[in-house]
């Protein structure tokens, strides 16, 4: 019955997982007077628990994997992940350096892909709008990361960053 | 009757009230903003959203802030005591703390300390401002003030201290160190989502209702004065709340303690011995 609405209060999650910083710019450009994205109802929350729409820029480095995932796994359904800029989808310039990993679609699913380096406002705006027609079909199930960081057997795949950080750098795991 | 109304619409009129606000703050940074009636497609879209609970405490805490709240407003419009209104509205913000304290968050620890510090700063401006109304008129009674004439001139110091007020109970910069959305991602309301947001953002409307029913006060019996001070109000808050900077908590300690409380203090002096 609400499912209308989805579309009309897209709240925005933004994370930077080791990002130039680029995109980051365009997407705040895309705030600001001259595009105003805030006429469709957005508004950049930074609390994952009441967000919609998960903006993710940046290749994904080593140290912001776990990160993401836990945003990722924190934010509650229906929700909808863009991957701005060349490098979140693919790399970009970043790809096969030793310190990244090549996408964000390694770890978690994502509905729409914007190109570009910088992705220009214009298709980050675009891409908001597509998003949020996926966004009006998704059902409340719950949608899972592709990996996390342990071996788990939980029924939901939430595991503590302090319980799996021991495991990341594999070497100098202490247990 | 028309009380019952009022009370039963409050809600409604404070997110009218909070999207034309945010319409207005959008044109005045020459951006077109949302529509009129987008806190109400905010709540549909929250209503719709999975639920994540921390525990049951923690909810029940955040929906009976947003029902007290709606009864401070109800006394308001009914004309009740303006003490035990302001006493229950402090009752109201507790338990929000309290909630914020109830989880293991820090963001939510650090709101709910930033929320104490901020209640310490503006509560006694509302008990000094229910004794003025008090020395003037010899009753806490919200009937009997909106009965007399405007008692703006008298308690003009009092009026200054008022809105310093606003800012802080409205969440708005500079005095929005209790909610700070980048920095500690909105304090105490960072566990509540889905429906359960829903309470706490209704309740950030009833707060508007309430503030400026409590600035109609000063204007008494005249409707068009009061018209006139929420307009200037309305428009003075935003204006300010778009040209400024957040100030740190202790900042605001400082400012609101120091400029408001001695204005409040020389005005219950002037009212007293003048
Ligand atoms: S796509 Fe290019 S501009 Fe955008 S974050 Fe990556 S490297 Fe920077």
């Amino acid at each position: 019955m609400f499912k209308k609405f989805r579309k009309k209060s897209p709240w925005i999650l933004h994370y930077n997982a080791g990002s130039c910083n680029g995109c980051d710019i365009e997407i705040l450009a895309c705030l600001s007077p001259k595009y105003d994205l805030e006429r469709f109802g957005v508004i950049n929350t930074g609390n994952p628990k009441q967000s919609d729409i998960f903006l993710v820029t940046g290749p994904v480095t080593m140290r912001s994997r776990e990160r993401l995932v836990e945003l990722y796994t924190q934010m509650p359904e229906p929700k909808v992940v863009i991957a701005v800029g060349s490098c979140t989808c693919t790399g970009g310039v970043f790809r096969d350096m030793y310190n990244v990993e090549d996408g964000i679609d390694r770890y978690i699913p994502v509905d729409v892909y914007i190109p570009g380096c910088a992705a220009s406002p214009e298709l980050i705006i675009d891409g908001v709008v597509k998003a949020l027609d996926i966004l009006e079909k998704k059902t409340k199930e719950r949608e899972k990361p592709f990996r996390l960081f342990k071996d788990f057997t939980l029924k939901d795949g939430i595991v503590s960053r302090r319980e799996s950080a021991l495991r990341i750098g594999d070497d100098d795991a202490k247990d | 009757m028309i009380e019952i109304i009022l009370i039963l619409l409050a809600p409604f009129v404070g997110g009218l009230l909070y999207g034309f606000e945010r319409i207005v703050r959008a044109r005045m940074q020459n951006r077109q903003g949302p529509p009129l009636l987008q806190p109400f497609y905010d709540m549909f879209k929250l209503m719709d959203k999975q639920a994540l609970m921390i525990h049951p405490y923690h909810t029940l805490l955040g929906i009976l802030h947003f029902l007290t709240l709606w009864i401070v407003v109800a006394l308001v419009i009914c004309g009740a005591n303006l003490l035990y209104i302001v006493f229950l509205h402090l009752f109201s913000s507790l338990l929000l703390v309290v909630a914020g304290y109830s989880v293991r968050s820090i963001y939510s620890h650090l709101g709910a300390n930033r929320e104490l510090l901020s209640i310490v700063a503006y509560e006694p401006l509302l008990i000094a401002l229910s004794v003025a109304f008090f020395i003037l008129y010899g009753s806490f009674d919200i009937e009997v003030i909106r009965e007399n004439k405007s008692a703006l001139l008298e308690l003009f110091p009092l009026f200054l201290a008022f809105l310093l007020l606003l800012p802080i109970k409205l969440k708005k910069s500079p005095f929005d160190a209790a909610e700070a959305h980048q920095e500690i991602v909105g304090g105490v309301e960072i566990e509540y989502s889905g429906i359960f947001f829903e309470f706490l953002y209704m309740a950030k409307w009833l707060e508007y209702i309430f503030v400026y029913l409590l600035l109609f006060l000063f204007a008494g019996d005249s409707l068009l004065m009061a018209s006139i001070l929420g307009v200037i109000v309305f428009l003075g808050i935003n204006l300010v709340d778009n040209a400024t900077a957040r100030v740190r908590i202790d900042h605001l300690l400082a400012i609101v303690m120091g400029i408001g409380l001695t204005l409040a203090v020389l005005n219950l002096i002037g009212l007293s011995y003048v």
